[in-house]
């Protein structure tokens, strides 16, 4: 059964596409056919890290909710940037970067019933086994919408008060709205927290399960933007974890 | 005049007492006199000396019982011992020095003899002082790292080695510093640690849960997720 996997962070900058990215990844070189969708359409960005160039993007999401286009129109194969141990494939539908599309959809609004057609169709086209939806932060209508029709809910969240909090509303909201599983991923932790105590104290705090604890990384800061951490760090410790939330989505519901 | 040493005198024989302190003290030592083994140790457990001039035929306890006394007490083993005796008892001479006596002194006494093997004595007192005094310090920065190792290490423990002026205090200088930054990081670390602590706001929680959920659009949403759900076959 094809599952739905939103990817949310209550604030900006905890790291949402960079993980949302990498878990596409991992679960396509497990072989799956993952869809990717770039919700975020106030602040798109995730294409840069799968490496699709602007001037290649064609049709985006925007496109779509303006009836301008299918959902498939919008999907890009993005599975040849990503080396050559990508045994499944990752499509990528990326949101409009230009500033005049992202500033008509910020005032204009769009039918967000309209993203839950084309993630089923999305999924239906293209064989998917999971479709990853890139949220943007906060709570605003769409990003509800994709959380309750996820079948997994994946929050990213940093060792910060204010994630805290936030983590803490966005928790309850989820769980009004019976999303079927719920994961936490603790991200950028300084090197000197324990792991372990990190996992223990957020499990604990929010009665949810924590997927992986991923420490702050000075190769992760370097590589920025410019690729998808663990196809470049195979070997890495953060990509080690990164396995681990890969395996828990495959095995979740 | 400035003392040049403390230097014990054991003898039995009054006037040889009184004759080699005379001598000495001329020469600018600080002289005590016993006369006898026992009392000799006795003053040697209660003050320090430089260097011990010893009879060796004495009651009560000889000279050969002092030594041995002497070499079995660490507090004592180092200081260097004359053994005062005539020629003629070359045999026990040789013995003593076998026993640890550093030199001997021929009776009747020779001033210039005595100043030449005191002054010797002394120097090599002086260096074993200085190198007895290394060790030590060698051993407080070893036992530093076991502190360290067992986290019981007070940085202020190696200050007297830090303030040595040579490699040693340098090596003593680094560790000191290296144990302040661990010191500081794991201050740190203690620091961070805290803000771990997850503190929500339950209030505030359940204002900004409510603003969201108390909305048209939220119980709307959730009835279409429940029904999108089902034709997602869910």
């Amino acid at each position: 059964m094809p599952k739905i996997v939103s990817v949310h962070s209550f604030r900006g900058g905890t790291g949402k596409s960079n993980t949302t990215a990498n878990v596409a990844t991992l679960l396509a070189v497990r072989g799956q056919r993952v869809g990717v969708v770039d919700a975020d359409i106030a602040s798109p960005g995730i294409h840069i890290l799968f490496g699709l160039e602007e001037d290649k993007m064609g049709h985006s999401l925007n496109d779509y909710l303006w009836g301008k286009c299918d959902i498939q129109q919008t999907a890009h194969d993005v599975t040849a940037n990503l080396g050559n141990d990508v045994k499944g494939r990752v499509f990528l539908v990326p949101s409009s970067i230009k500033a005049g599309e992202i500033a008509r959809v910020l005032r204009e609004g769009y039918d967000v019933g309209l993203l839950n057609d084309g993630f089923r169709d999305l999924i239906q086209t293209l064989e998917l086994d999971v479709l990853m939806i890139d949220t943007h932060p906060g709570l605003n209508e769409e990003t509800l919408l994709s959380i309750a029709i996820s079948d997994v809910l994946l929050i990213i969240l940093r060792p910060d008060q204010q994630d805290y909090q936030g983590t803490g509303v966005t928790v309850e909201v989820a769980r009004k709205l019976s999303v079927p599983c719920m994961m936490l991923v603790v991200n950028k932790v300084p090197a000197a927290f324990p792991t372990d105590e990190v996992r223990a104290r957020v499990e604990q705090a929010y009665h949810a399960e924590v997927a992986a604890v991923l420490p702050h990384s000075d190769e992760m800061m370097a590589l920025a933007s410019a690729g998808v951490f663990v196809t470049r760090y195979p070997d890495h410790p953060i990509t080690a974890a990164l396995k681990q939330v890969a395996e828990r989505l495959s095995r979740s519901g | 005049m400035t003392s040049t040493g403390n230097i014990l005198v054991v003898d039995d024989d009054l006037l040889n007492r009184l004759v080699l302190s005379t001598n000495l003290q001329e020469q600018g030592y600080d002289v005590a006199m016993a006369e006898n083994g026992r009392q000799a140790l006795e003053m040697l457990g209660s003050q320090p000396f430089d260097v011990v001039l010893l009879d060796l035929v004495m009651p009560e306890l000889d000279g050969f019982q002092v030594l041995e006394q002497m070499k079995h007490d660490s507090a004592q083993r180092e200081i260097p011992v004359i053994v005062i005796s005539a020629l003629d008892e070359m045999e026990s001479i040789l013995r003593c020095i076998e026993m640890g006596a550093t030199d001997y002194l021929p009776k009747p006494f020779d001033a210039a003899l005595l100043r030449a093997r005191l002054n010797a004595s002394l120097a090599n007192k002086r260096l074993r002082d200085i190198e007895l005094e290394y060790l030590e310090q060698v051993n407080r920065v070893m036992q530093a790292a076991a502190a360290v190792e067992s986290g019981t290490f007070e940085c202020d423990s190696l200050n007297p080695v830090a303030a040595r002026g040579d490699a040693l205090g340098q090596l003593a200088r680094v560790f000191q510093n290296m144990a302040r930054q661990v010191y500081a990081r794991e201050q740190s670390l203690r620091q961070q640690v805290q803000e771990l602590q997850i503190e929500i706001d339950e209030v505030k929680k359940a204002r900004q849960v409510a603003e969201i959920t108390e909305t048209e659009y939220f119980r709307d949403l959730c009835a279409r997720a429940q029904r999108l759900r089902q034709r997602n076959g869910k």
